[in-house]
């Protein structure tokens, strides 16, 4: 495992905070997966987009 | 008085919270307080008090899996207060994140042989993440509808419509010749 291998642990924890998150608003166990899934893909592009952004910064800047 | 040792102080505060809750709420749903002190002490357990055992079971399998991850990844020792203050207090969220805390506080938490020192501190996160979800867990109990009173304060079906008065048969008169 190198340095970096821990960025695999922001799926699982942001996943379960999404799911208790949704489960506490919604009793649909479809609905609960749906948006913390939707979620989970909206808040890994903001972290590609971000960490992308910073590496252009640094490399070229 | 700092919070990390005093344990007192947060059992305090959180039976003054069940209370407060138990009080302010309307009658029917006065167990809700109860829920609410039961949730703090075990993740899910509110939530098996006012009958939505399957979103209890949820909330305590999701929960307790997360904690046991996160203690595997720091070697089966919970966040002490040296190794990060704020990790500390947030496992005061659960009452069984808080008594394992108390009582083992003082060890200091290593990572696990095999597991690159660069998971330590998410490790950390997840043990703290637990108890700060399952605070939202408990506030999700207010809003929650307690099955047993719901069923009971279920509204009548509406009453049948009734049939119209069936009109009188008035006898015709008789003719005469």
């Amino acid at each position: 495992m190198n340095g970096i291998s821990y960025l695999v642990l922001f799926f699982p924890i942001v996943l379960v905070i999404l799911f208790v998150l949704e489960a506490c608003r919604s009793d649909d166990p479809k609905k609960i997966v749906k948006r913390a899934l939707a979620n989970l893909g909206v808040l890994t592009a903001v972290l590609v987009l971000g960490g992308a952004f910073v590496y252009v910064i640094n490399r070229w800047f | 008085m700092s919070l990390h040792n005093s344990p007192k102080g947060v059992l305090l505060i959180v039976g003054v919270t069940s209370l407060l809750v138990s009080v302010f709420l309307k009658k029917g749903e006065r167990i809700k307080g109860a829920a609410f002190l039961v949730g703090w002490l075990v993740p899910g357990a509110g939530h098996f008090l006012i009958g939505q055992w399957k979103k209890g079971l949820f909330f305590l399998l999701i929960l307790g899996a997360t904690y046991l991850f996160g203690m595997w990844i720091a070697g089966f020792r919970p966040v002490s207060f040296d190794d990060n203050p704020f990790y500390y207090v947030g496992q005061y969220g659960s009452g069984m994140t808080f008594l394992v805390a108390t009582l083992r506080g003082d060890e200091k938490a290593v990572v696990r042989d095999g597991i690159h020192p660069s998971w330590f501190d998410p490790g950390l996160l997840y043990v703290c993440v637990v108890g700060l979800l399952n605070l939202v867990v408990m506030l999700s109990l207010l809003d929650a509808k307690a099955v047993s009173s719901e069923t009971a304060a279920a509204p009548a079906p509406p009453p049948a419509p009734a049939a119209g008065p069936a009109p009188a048969a008035t006898p015709l008169p008789e003719k005469t010749a």
